[in-house]
């Protein structure tokens, strides 16, 4: 909320009264939002989006497919239509076979491949959708769909959706934060607040290096004369507003000095995992290479959301050297095979951990990237030939979610049998949206914002497929 | 007298007849969406076509009332509710309404009037203002007297440069402007001060960047690839040349959608080096039209030459409506406008306007140039016989390699691998699939992580690949630079058919339409000249049209106040706010058009009156009538947006580079910084560092990463059109202005800058550069106490000046 709106919207009388609160409740109203009751009680609080950036192959993850095997090396039956790819023309490919192994776990029996081990051992507490899609087909417009509910940039992202519509739990913390581990295609405005105030926009959290932009102090500065240099400017800032009372604006600027300056002890605080135990940063696989990144971004998230932080989003597959992510275009099994290592076990230790500490409850997971992708083989036109690659498929592909009182072991929707496109149960990026929203206790369709002449929502005209209550 | 006429307007309805008196409802509140635009398929103009009404059936039924959609609609509780938006009809309105309808529905006359019923869509007359001095004031001054509220005073005269310098030139006024204003006690000062600013340069800079925003100004296209856009520059010194010679508003507004149609030149009118005056006029105005190639690009849709297409069509429409109409007219591509009388055929009829044009690059030299540069082509060959002369090692290396993998496998493997990959066996896919792994290995293709390996080259290749590498250098250097062009609009060789769409999506192809207008504003027309932009644009600028000039003022005022007299300044439709002084904007919008559209004589009108002139200082009475100050008893107090918090620093400090013009500057940025960009070889900096201090509107405007430090203070998005910025307030605003970089290098400047200039005490003269005016006793008491700390305290206090509110806020 604007926070001249704010006090706009309330009358000049309840604002000196609520001036007469001091400071610290104007920062709170003003800086971050106050934490602002939900539409109806749920148990969500906080939200972890896991993104695994390129597109993760559904067919060799959560949505096994029999009859792929059986079609393995042939082509597309003419009976699954025709739809458009990025690079493939699908009548000139063969199917390709998951080279993965599924199998049931837990007591639901949900099927999860050998890619994710570690995750599958907590089967029981994921709800796997496998019947999500989108028309974005390049990575993008994917990544903008799953974040923001709109294939083109300029619309707000889910984070800060739910920041606006939940406001901040958090002291001295950003609301809204992401983790990267490289460059992401879709650049900030995956992560930005689009039409909706800056407030919004969400705060990229470094693992090296000042962990927020500006968060650090200089070198020549040290914290007491940086206090003394704070001290001055309030004074100075005092004697101005002394004839401006009337503006909160100007108060709670000053009091934004406060809030930076205490940040800049509580960032890196929260950011200190060598803080944990032992155990606990075995849990993440912070003592494995392969695993440390992504096994410390996780950790940080749990710390994040321990201390009221309301949405936090993690990236696996950005733009690092020559690495391409989860885009498994050539030997689409080695990729997933390379990159699921590095995220399969701290995956698994957060939901182990937040589980442990009873933050599961009110913690929604969603785990999810660009698209799915294809059941045959990457078939660039002009061909750079096929590699066992998947192109993108963004007709038909899984996500999953978890806690946030949900309860898990189910599936929700499926793909036709070859897993092309989304076949029952069908659920879009606006169902999406919605059943989290619905998670956290906000009515999608009443949270808007007025923008070029109309009431936006973060699921535009959609969203009439809310799962939510099949869910909890 | 305004009291006796007023009465008198009350007598003549109570006599009037049931069946005038509805017509008068329906004329004023249903007529713009229900007349001529026929939403719904709905006309309520005659009785005929009210008994056959739309697509939902009859909207009369006469003598039942209850059973008619009309009433239904207007009552306003199922699911029809009419008119739309935030006010429905007065409740004497609806039993008017449902005594007529029960007694028949008979209609008085014949078909209803022309006169639309929304107050934006009306004929622009200019009012009478009441009596008084200046028209401006006489407007609100009614407003305040009718509202209970007493005029804030004048602003003291050091507040008023600050303001008007700000306002003017996103800038504060320098130390000696300040005092040449002060000392100035003539009765024309303060109009004196106003016209030097107006005549600046800086004046184009800081008004131009405004519209900018509203043009969704930037320098690449967004999206992964986020293609670059070579020219943008051109279109942005255009508008900021055109603000400082006062281009009438009219002929700016025709420049940008087709001054290529409108002042077609022949390019070879004289000879020469330079091009001549008339020529460069009209080059100028096709530079103009490059606003139409600067929208957001969607790399990936060129997969479908149609989607692009689309997508270029739906970004020239949406600007175009916001810009100059202040519709939205992108609410209409997908279905009927619901709050405006905008159709999806009005939309795609816009469309068809501009699918006659496309980009295409012109030269800006002369013929003479032109011919220059192609005389010293040559050297450029020179240029690519090197490339190639590299290519080749590369190739050769590659072979050789590869030739080295093939010896190690036998004949199959290797028949296998030369099958075509698509028509390979199960079998032959597996051979293939060993051969391209020791391929992989011996970097010559991507492995699985996307690693490719350095190619093996041989100490002689090595050595002539660096030969030739400095070869291309210096043979680079001599060749001409590359021709210069702008990239502006121009007639599409095949002018493709333009369809209605289906909720926009661009596959679907449904009736054909011709180029024109939307319906409801211009009437029936079919644009049939074969330049349609210039029809669309001598539409726009007919002193009769009915928004162009209301949004214009409108733009102005609230650039100057914060906040405009409509305060949705692209949205002039039943969703935006209606206007707080309705008379006042007819009146200034009438008047600009009598003044020759000069946004300069615009300006002065409004920088010269009392209202503009008014202290922000806060009253408890007026607060409690009117706390958010709508009806402008005070001046608004401002906080400075991320451009001019950067100028304002770098003049502060001392470094500001006035430069102006030419392609953007890209500035360097931290380690920090650079987190999240997906390419970074897409983020040259310029390398000359006086650059880095140019004025932020000459700056590289990336749209998939904009510069942190302008988002953190609200910068717009640039995909679409940004009417209003947020003006927010968080903490990292805070962390940077306190830690970053860029602050901690002003700071020092600025100390630096006491340092070393000569004159009174460094903390009469920081506040003097800073805050424009003296410290106070109390001020310099704690200042000097403060500089006692030593080492460094000069540079934190400058810091602290950066940072104080009376340095971010206008008053």
């Amino acid at each position: 909320m604007l926070c001249r709106k704010t006090i706009e919207a309330a009358s000049r009388r309840e604002f000196l009264q609520k001036a007469g609160l001091g400071f610290g409740a104007l920062a709170a109203s003003c800086l971050m939002g106050a934490p602002r009751a939900p539409h109806f009680p749920a148990k969500g609080k906080s939200v972890i989006f896991l993104f695994m950036h390129g597109g993760p192959s559904h067919l060799d993850t959560f949505d096994p497919k029999p009859l792929l095997e059986k079609l393995d090396g042939q082509p597309v039956p003419p009976s699954f239509g025709k739809v458009d790819f990025q690079f493939t023309r699908m009548d000139s490919v063969p199917l390709m076979a998951s080279r993965r192994r599924f199998r049931k776990r837990g007591q639901s029996g949900l099927e999860v491949s050998d890619l994710f081990e570690n995750v599958a051992q907590h089967a029981d507490e994921l709800a796997v959708i496998r019947s999500c899609y989108h028309d974005g087909f390049t990575h993008v417009t994917g990544q903008n769909w799953l974040n923001t509910g709109w294939a083109r940039v300029g619309r707000p992202s889910v984070g800060s959706w739910v920041t606006y519509g939940l406001g901040s739990a958090a002291d001295n913390l950003p609301s809204y934060v992401v983790m990267l581990d490289g460059g992401i295609k879709a650049g900030a405005p995956a992560y930005g607040s689009g039409f909706l105030p800056a407030t919004y926009q969400g705060t990229v959290l470094r693992s090296e290096g000042p962990p927020i932009l500006n968060v650090r102090p200089p070198e020549n500065m040290s914290s007491d004369e940086q206090r003394r240099m704070l001290t001055l400017l309030r004074g100075f800032n005092e004697q101005h507003r002394a004839t401006r009372q009337e503006d909160s604006e100007l108060a709670a600027r000053m009091a934004s000095y406060e809030l930076a300056f205490k940040m800049q002890m509580s960032v890196p605080d929260v950011a200190d995992l060598a803080k944990e135990s032992e155990a606990t940063r075995r849990l993440y696989g912070m003592d494995d290479r392969t695993t440390a990144e992504f096994g410390s971004m996780c950790l940080m998230a749990r710390r994040l959301v321990e201390r009221g932080v309301r949405f936090v989003q993690l990236y696996s597959g950005g733009k690092k050297g020559a690495e391409v992510g989860w885009d498994g275009h050539n030997e689409c099994d080695q990729n997933h095979e390379f990159m699921a290592r590095k995220v399969d076990k701290p995956i698994a230790g957060l939901l182990a951990d937040l589980k442990s500490r009873g933050l599961l409850e009110s913690t929604v997971i969603l785990w999810g990237g660009d698209f799915g992708r294809t059941p045959f083989t990457d078939g660039a036109e002009g061909g750079s030939g096929n590699r066992n690659g998947r192109d993108h498929n963004p007709y038909g592909f899984s996500t999953w979610m978890a806690g946030g009182g949900i309860k898990g072991g189910k599936v929700i929707g499926s793909t036709d049998e070859i897993g092309l496109r989304a076949a029952g149960d069908k659920v879009s990026m606006h169902d999406l949206h919605a059943t989290l929203l619905s998670l956290l206790g906000i009515d999608h369709k009443k949270l808007t914002y007025p923008f070029q002449g109309r009431e936006f929502r973060l699921t535009d005209v959609g969203g009439e497929n809310d799962f939510s209550a099949r869910l909890t | 007298m305004r009291i006796l006429l007023f009465l008198a307007g009350v007598a003549c309805f109570a006599q009037e007849e049931p069946a005038t008196q509805a017509r008068r409802i329906l004329e004023s509140n249903c007529g713009s969406c229900h007349g001529a635009a026929r939403m719904g398929g709905l006309d309520l103009r005659q009785r005929d076509s009210m008994l056959k009404g739309g697509t939902r059936g009859a909207a009369v039924v006469p003598g039942k009332a209850d059973e008619s959609l009309l009433y239904q609609a207007v009552l306003r509780n199922g699911q029809l509710q009419m008119p739309p938006g935030k006010k429905g009809l007065a409740a004497g309105e609806i039993q008017i309404l449902k005594n007529w309808i029960d007694a028949g529905a008979r209609w008085a006359g014949g078909p209803a009037a022309a006169e639309p019923s929304w107050w934006s869509f009306r004929k622009l007359k200019k009012p009478q203002p009441p009596p008084g001095a200046n028209a401006i004031d006489a407007f609100i001054a009614a407003k305040l007297t009718e509202k209970g509220l007493r005029p804030a005073p004048q602003a003291d005269k050091r507040t008023l440069i600050r303001r008007l310098t700000y306002d003017l030139h996103g800038l504060p006024p320098s130390r000696r402007e300040v005092e040449e204003f002060l000392a100035d006690n003539s009765a024309g000062a303060y109009a004196k001060l106003v016209d030097r600013l107006l005549a600046s340069p800086r004046y184009g800079e800081r008004w131009g960047r405004h519209w900018l925003d509203v043009v969704r100004y930037a320098d690449t296209g967004g999206f992964e690839t986020d293609i670059y856009f070579p020219n943008a520059w051109r279109y942005r010194d255009y508008v900021i040349k055109s603000l400082n010679q006062d281009k009438p508003y009219n002929q700016f507004v025709q420049e940008q959608i087709a001054g290529d149609e409108i002042w077609p030149d022949d390019l070879d009118m004289n000879g020469g080096f330079k091009i001549p005056e008339e020529k460069q006029k009209h080059l100028e105005a096709k530079i103009a039209t490059g606003m139409y190639t600067i929208g957001p690009v969607y790399h990936e849709a060129a997969f479908f030459g149609d989607q692009v297409r689309y997508e270029w069509l739906t970004d020239v429409v949406d600007t175009t409506g916001e810009a100059f109409l202040g519709l939205t007219l992108g609410c209409s591509r997908c279905h009927d406008h619901k709050f405006d009388p905008l159709t999806t055929r009005d939309y795609h009829r816009m469309m068809a306007v501009f699918a006659a044009s496309e980009e295409r690059e012109v030269p800006v030299v002369s013929k003479f140039s032109i011919f220059g540069f192609k005389s010293g082509y040559p050297n450029w060959l020179k240029v690519d016989e090197l490339k190639a002369a590299v290519n080749r090692i590369e190739r050769d290396a590659r072979k050789r390699v590869v030739d080295g993998v093939r010896s190690r496998f036998p004949a199959p493997v290797l028949a296998a691998y030369d099958v075509p990959a698509d028509k390979r066996t199960p079998g032959q896919r597996a051979l293939a699939a060993q051969f391209e792994k020791a391929l992989t290995e011996a970097g010559l293709q991507e492995n699985a992580e996307g690693k490719v390996a350095d190619i093996p080259y041989t100490e002689a290749e090595q050595k002539e690949r660096e030969r030739l590498t400095y070869e291309i250098g210096k043979a680079t250097l001599k060749a001409n630079p590359v021709l210069q062009t702008a990239t502006v609009l121009g007639p599409a060789d095949r002018i493709p058919d333009v369809h209605i769409t289906s909720r926009g999506d661009w596959r679907s192809k449904g009736e054909i339409v011709s180029p024109g207008l939307p319906q409801s504003l211009a009437g029936e027309n079919e644009i049939r000249d074969s330049r349609r932009r210039k029809a669309l644009a001598l539409w726009l600028t007919d002193p009769q049209h009915p928004l162009t000039a209301r949004v214009m003022v409108n733009r102005v005022w609230h650039w100057h106040f914060g906040r405009g007299i409509v305060a949705t300044p692209n949205d002039f439709g039943r969703q935006g706010e209606e206007p707080t002084h309705p008379e006042l904007l007819d009146w200034l919008a009438a008047d600009f058009v009598e003044q020759g559209w000069s946004l300069k004589k615009l300006h002065k009108q409004i920088l010269m009156s009392e209202t503009y002139r008014r202290s922000t200082k806060w009253d408890e009475a007026n607060g409690a009538i009117d706390a958010n100050n709508r009806y402008l008893w005070r001046m608004n107090r401002q906080r400075v947006d991320a451009e001019t918090l950067r100028d304002a620093t770098l003049a502060v400090s001392g470094q500001i580079n006035f430069a102006m013009g030419g392609r953007p500057v890209i500035p360097t940025l931290t380690k920090e910084e650079y987190t999240g960009m997906w390419a970074r070889n897409q983020w040259p900096e310029a390398l000359d560092p006086a650059q880095h201090n140019r004025r932020s509107v000459y700056l590289y405007v990336k749209r998939a990463f904009p510069l942190p430090m302008f988002t953190t203070f609200d910068a717009p998005d640039t995909s679409t059109s940004c009417a209003r910025r947020d003006s927010t307030t968080v903490a990292p605003q805070a962390l940077t202005l306190m830690n970053s970089e860029f602050m901690q290098r002003q700071a020092a400047r600025f100390a630096e800058r006491l340092r070393g200039e000569q004159g009174d005490n460094p903390i009469a003269r920081a506040w003097a550069l800073a805050l424009g005016r003296p410290p106070t006793e109390a001020e310099t008491t704690q200042a000097h106490r403060y500089l006692a700390e030593g080492e460094g305290a000069l540079e934190r206090l400058c810091l602290v000046l950066l940072n104080m509110n009376e340095f971010l806020y206008v008053d």
